[in-house]
């Protein structure tokens, strides 16, 4: 190549490079939201499965009263204890640094015991805290568990809490990742977006952001996700539950619940996230 | 322990290995979303003036599943037993089916190094995402799982003891590990062990997709390199460490068992 033109092809290249990678937009793509989206998806299922490993356990979810050290008297659920003190552990040790992690409950930390580490920010800051959490977890204790596990009482409550934690963490990141979602589809079509979040109108921005096919396909792949990993696996064969006919009892989880968690409150709530920070974004 | 039963059912042996079984997913399960993270080395350093973030975060949330009632049972051993404090509230009982000395079985030291030095390396990727509070609350999900199922050696011990105690009784009284350990342990029965939690390594930890021919995959026959856990790992992990150790919890609680 003569001199000239390999000049004029590394300013191209450069050129090139420089629109491709803008500080901001380092990382965070539609195909790199959707790579997210679908880890999630067995993140949660195995929390299901984990969960229904232990019956109801009500005597988790009354409340008690109890004294703290302060000699003030407490009025919580075991479970809610737990969820509580198990987030301050984790604010203190760095968990709410990252953007996608919104706790359930907040705690003032002074500090964090973390290592330091320069986290990303794609959120717009206007917008970036908006969540559903409060949602969640009256749906997960209220809908969700009473499908999920069987009736009964073996006493486990410690570790109870703990798998409901998972499963509250796990759809809270998934939930809350609409804030991402939103983010990628406004870069991705800046005008449009500008004029409806300018008008307020909730109604033409949901429409924007669905896509019946494509939540059909994260339905169906959830649903066969519960089938797959919530089968019991033994040595000899194929297992029963190869059998699309076989009944959803061979399965730790129903996959139907799974079906209709994601149909009926996962990507609902999510759209909710992504429309409740788009009507931010221009803050 | 499920396999305690409700009260006045009698330890089984099968009930036992249906418990161990269960625990197989758990700890595959463990491991896969462990591996989601990369090793994430600060997580594990000494902090200035003590020790690491894991360490930290281990002792905290054991903590909190001690004021939750936690630690009773004979297979749910703490890492940093020293002062726990005592349950919040009150806790729902459970039947004593174990020699009272079983609750000075503990193996966590072991595990913990275990799992640190050599497990770790093995299925997580190099680098650093800055995610250490979520890695170490990770670590944490697979070393109760670990411990929990290390620890169920109790019951096989006091299972296998009740089934014959004319064979283990003279071991025990003349303090013989060796003699012990060979009679607790059945390699055919180890070999399947370690068969079935490779295979659920593969299944469990392959990408599931919609594509018709992925219908293969739920026979275990994905190939290994997209298993988000090498399958290889689990069956050594199996094969080194867990059922090595639970041994040493049976032969540890047998040498107390006629006390």
């Amino acid at each position: 190549m003569a001199a000239h033109s390999v000049y004029s092809y590394l300013l191209l290249c450069n050129a090139i490079t420089l629109l491709l990678v803008s500080p901001c937009c380092v990382g965070l793509g539609l195909d790199t939201v959707r790579d997210f989206l679908t880890r999630e998806e067995d993140t949660i299922v195995f929390s299901l499965i984990e969960r229904a490993k232990h019956p109801l356990n009500l005597p988790a979810y009354e409340e008690h009263a109890w004294f703290g050290p302060d000699g003030r008297r407490h009025n919580d659920s075991f479970a809610e204890l737990f969820v509580r003190e198990s987030e301050q552990i984790q604010a203190k040790a760095g968990r709410y640094q990252s953007q996608e992690e919104i706790p359930f409950f907040h705690s003032r930390v002074p500090f964090t015991l973390a290592p330091p580490y320069n986290f990303t920010t794609d959120l717009y800051p206007g917008a970036a805290s908006v969540n559903v959490n409060d949602v969640i977890w009256g749906i997960y204790f209220n809908e969700l568990l009473p499908l999920l596990a069987k009736n009964g009482d073996d006493g486990n409550y410690a570790v109870t809490a703990a798998s409901d934690l998972a499963c509250l963490q796990a759809l809270s990141r998934r939930i809350n990742y609409g804030r991402y979602v939103a983010e990628v589809k406004f870069r991705g079509d800046q005008q449009r977006y500008t004029a409806l979040i300018g008008s307020k109108n909730k109604d033409a921005l949901m429409k924007l952001l669905t896509s019946e096919a494509q939540e059909d396909v994260v339905k169906r792949r959830v649903e066969k996700k519960a089938m797959v990993l919530g089968q019991d696996i033994t040595l000899d064969g194929p297992t029963e539950t190869g059998d699309t006919n076989s009944g959803q009892s061979s399965f730790k989880v129903a996959p139907s619940v799974v079906y209709k968690l994601y149909d009926q409150w996962v990507i609902p709530l999510t759209k909710n996230v992504e429309v409740d920070y788009l009507l931010h974004r221009l803050d | 322990m499920d396999a305690g039963g409700g009260a006045g059912e009698q330890l089984s042996l099968s009930a036992v290995r249906d418990q161990l079984i269960r625990e197989e997913d758990s700890i595959v399960f463990a491991l896969i979303e462990r591996a989601k993270r990369p090793r994430n080395a600060p997580a594990y350093s000494a902090a200035c003036g003590g020790g690491s973030l894991a360490e930290f975060f281990v002792r905290e949330a054991e903590a909190v599943y001690a004021k939750a009632g936690h630690y009773q049972k004979p297979e749910d051993v703490p890492f940093f037993p020293q002062d726990l404090p005592p349950p919040l509230f009150p806790t729902k009982g459970y039947p004593k089916v174990l020699h009272p000395s079983a609750s000075r079985v503990c193996v966590n030291d072991a595990i913990w190094k275990m799992y640190f030095d050599e497990l770790l390396p093995l299925f997580t990727a190099n680098g650093d995402d800055g995610n250490y509070a979520e890695t170490v609350a990770l670590d944490f999900a697979c070393l109760q799982a670990l411990s929990r199922r290390i620890h169920c050696g109790k019951y096989v011990a006091e299972v296998k003891f009740k089934d014959s105690p004319q064979d283990y009784s003279p071991p025990i009284h003349a303090k013989d590990n060796n003699a012990l350990m060979n009679l607790l342990t059945f390699k055919a029965v180890e070999e399947k062990v370690k068969q079935r939690v490779e295979k659920k390594a593969r299944i469990f930890g392959q990408n599931v997709t919609l594509e018709e021919d992925s219908v293969n995959k739920q026979d275990g026959n994905a190939c290994d390199s997209e298993c988000k856990v090498d399958p290889k790992v689990l069956s050594k992990l199996y094969d080194l460490w867990v059922m090595p150790l639970t041994k040493d919890v049976e032969v540890e609680y047998l040498l107390q068992r006629l006390d």
